[in-house]
């Protein structure tokens, strides 16, 4: 038995060498880097120097900062409960189980898999102003990408094109996970469809509708490709997401120190949108109907 | 009730409408001649279809982004899954000292967001010496995932011991059983995890954009940004730049299209 936990204990550390090393330096270490970077001043190329808190200081009064953080609270606001809603509705429709719903379902995700970075270019001409195919039909030209209040609108309508489809597929299997006795039971019970939904369906959904808020404000919080290929960050700076301002400022302007500050601000807050979804589900609800 | 199926059906096609009609355009508009673009209306159907915007691509190097994109793609799919597998079957089928409390700090990475590690990893890949090389490219994602590893040990602890036990008395190794016990019954959530790897390498843009510059290294999302950036009125030309872009993962995608399904809702759910 001795030799037998031995043996374990050798072929145990041999399997978890490779990725013990990858999960020390590649996400262990950088988090630690991160830290000292912020109180450096470092400009890619030359020697990197003691900052103090400088790049704090910098940052936390910076103007350009304060925008790009409300542009994503705004474009936050604006793509999660509209793709929550959307794929909601379409999940709704395929649950339904009419002939085709496969079909419907794996098209739906199409925008999903597909490269962001692509299909931002690809709405780019979509939506460019002369050439473009809305401005065609439409026979005039609309600056969607250039109208500082059209910007942030578009962008999220992009956005959620992409992420309907797959916020659809939680919600079909949340609801295909719901007991069929439970709505028949409502049912017998005289109550109506409007009734069942939001007595029956929504409550159960509950979990269901936290993860898809939650991963949706951590994945928006992080858009990168589509900003950087649509807009660029303008108008004025009203697309500059916070992930691009980060970008702009290490590769850009060259202010490491000052990107890795950014970085640990938006780290602090996607953590605490994080842990509040932990502490959610230790204590939720639960539904057992045995 | 057939009325209401009808009004169902109405909804799901005004959906399949709004996400294909996009593809569908820029698809067409790929195969039409830049004269034809710029003289007629830009939605025409192209008369005659012409390849000669992909040609151009080959001219802009896209031959050599796709060649690197498919081998970065192919190597972290590979080294990743094989990593993830050995860590896996470690954390689920093995007993030894400190187990439980590294598999907590696997989990713990878990919430470090991707954006978060660019600008460091930036620095540790530029001080290493390994800025614009392949091994930039694929280091910090080839010894497996945290997530992948998981995944896989949730599916190797339902393995049942009296099969393993079994192997074992006929001599087996721990390779043996790897190989011929646990990787079989594993099928299904492997090929899950390769296409969630698959999908997430071959889209893969900041990174690749950040570590990587001028032509020797360049990824395909890279070289389309590029050349939309350089002719950004050439239409047709950056629309067959985006087709290529995306074309092999709609070919994957309508080949195992229920498995990428089943493995997004697998992945998503943590």
């Amino acid at each position: 038995m001795q030799h037998r936990r031995f043996r374990d204990t050798v072929i145990g550390y041999a399997l978890l060498a490779p990725s013990l090393f990858g999960v020390m330096l590649f996400l262990l270490l950088p988090m630690l880097v991160v830290g000292w970077l912020s109180l450096q001043h470092w400009d890619l190329l030359g020697p990197i120097r003691f900052a103090g808190l400088d790049n704090w200081r910098s940052v936390l009064t910076d103007a350009d900062f304060g925008r790009s953080l409300l542009a994503t609270a705004g474009f936050v606001a604006l793509v999660v409960p509209l793709q929550t809603a959307l794929g909601l509705v379409a999940a709704a429709l395929l649950a339904r189980g009419l002939p085709g719903t496969g079909f419907f379902r794996t098209l739906y995700v199409l925008p999903w898999i597909c490269s962001p970075l692509a299909i931002a270019v690809l709405w780019r001409w979509i939506l460019a102003p002369t050439d473009g195919a809305v401005s065609t039909v439409l026979g005039h030209r609309i600056e969607w990408l250039t109208d500082p209040s059209l910007a942030l609108p578009v962008v999220s309508a992009v956005t959620v094109w992409t992420n309907v489809g797959y916020v659809t597929l939680f919600f079909l299997a949340g609801l295909l996970g719901i007991p069929a006795d439970v709505q028949n039971a409502a049912r017998l019970d005289g109550a109506g469809d409007w009734q069942r939904f939001r007595h029956i369906t929504l409550p159960m959904l509950r979990p269901t509708l936290f993860f898809v808020l939650v991963t949706g404000i951590v994945s928006a919080a992080q858009v990168f490709d589509t900003v950087y290929a649509l807009t660029g960050g303008g108008p004025q700076g009203r697309t500059d997401l916070i992930a691009h301002r980060i970008y702009t400022e290490a590769f850009g302007t060259a202010a490491v120190g000052r990107a890795a500050t950014m970085t640990l601000i938006l780290f602090a807050l996607l953590l605490g949108v994080t842990i509040i979804q932990h502490l959610y589900f230790r204590k939720r609800v639960s539904y057992d109907l045995t | 009730m057939t009325s209401r199926n009808a009004a169902v059906y109405t909804l799901l096609t005004v959906g399949a409408a709004i996400t294909l009609l996009p593809f569908g355009l820029g698809l067409l508009t790929s195969f039409t001649s830049a004269q034809q673009f710029n003289t007629g209306s830009p939605l025409s159907v192209p008369h005659p279809p012409t390849p000669a915007n992909y040609l151009g691509l080959a001219d802009a190097g896209f031959g050599r982004a796709i060649a690197v994109t498919a081998l970065m793609t192919a190597v972290i799919l590979v080294s990743q899954l094989t990593f993830s597998v050995t860590a896996a079957y470690a954390f689920a089928r093995l007993d030894f000292p400190g187990r439980d409390r590294l598999f907590w700090v696997y989990l713990a990475t878990l919430m470090v967001p991707a954006t978060v590690t660019v600008v460091p990893l930036y620095l540790m890949m530029a001080q290493a010496g390994l800025r614009n090389t392949f091994w930039a490219l694929v280091l910090p994602f080839m010894f497996g995932s945290p997530y992948a590893i998981f995944l896989l040990r949730e599916y190797f602890r339902s393995i049942p011991a009296d099969l393993i036990r079994a192997a074992r008395m006929d001599g087996a190794s721990t390779v043996d059983v790897l190989v011929h016990v646990v990787l079989p019954a594993g099928r299904s959530i492997l090929v899950t995890l390769a296409l969630i790897t698959v999908v997430s390498q071959w889209n893969s843009f900041m990174w690749p954009l950040v570590i990587t510059s001028g032509s020797s290294w360049r990824v395909l999302t890279v070289a389309t940004a590029g050349l939309q950036s350089q002719f950004d009125a050439q239409w047709t030309l950056v629309m067959a730049a985006t087709t290529v872009a995306m074309v092999p993962l709609i070919v994957v995608f309508s080949l195992l299209g229920r498995h990428i399904v089943r493995s997004i809702v697998v992945s998503g759910i943590k």
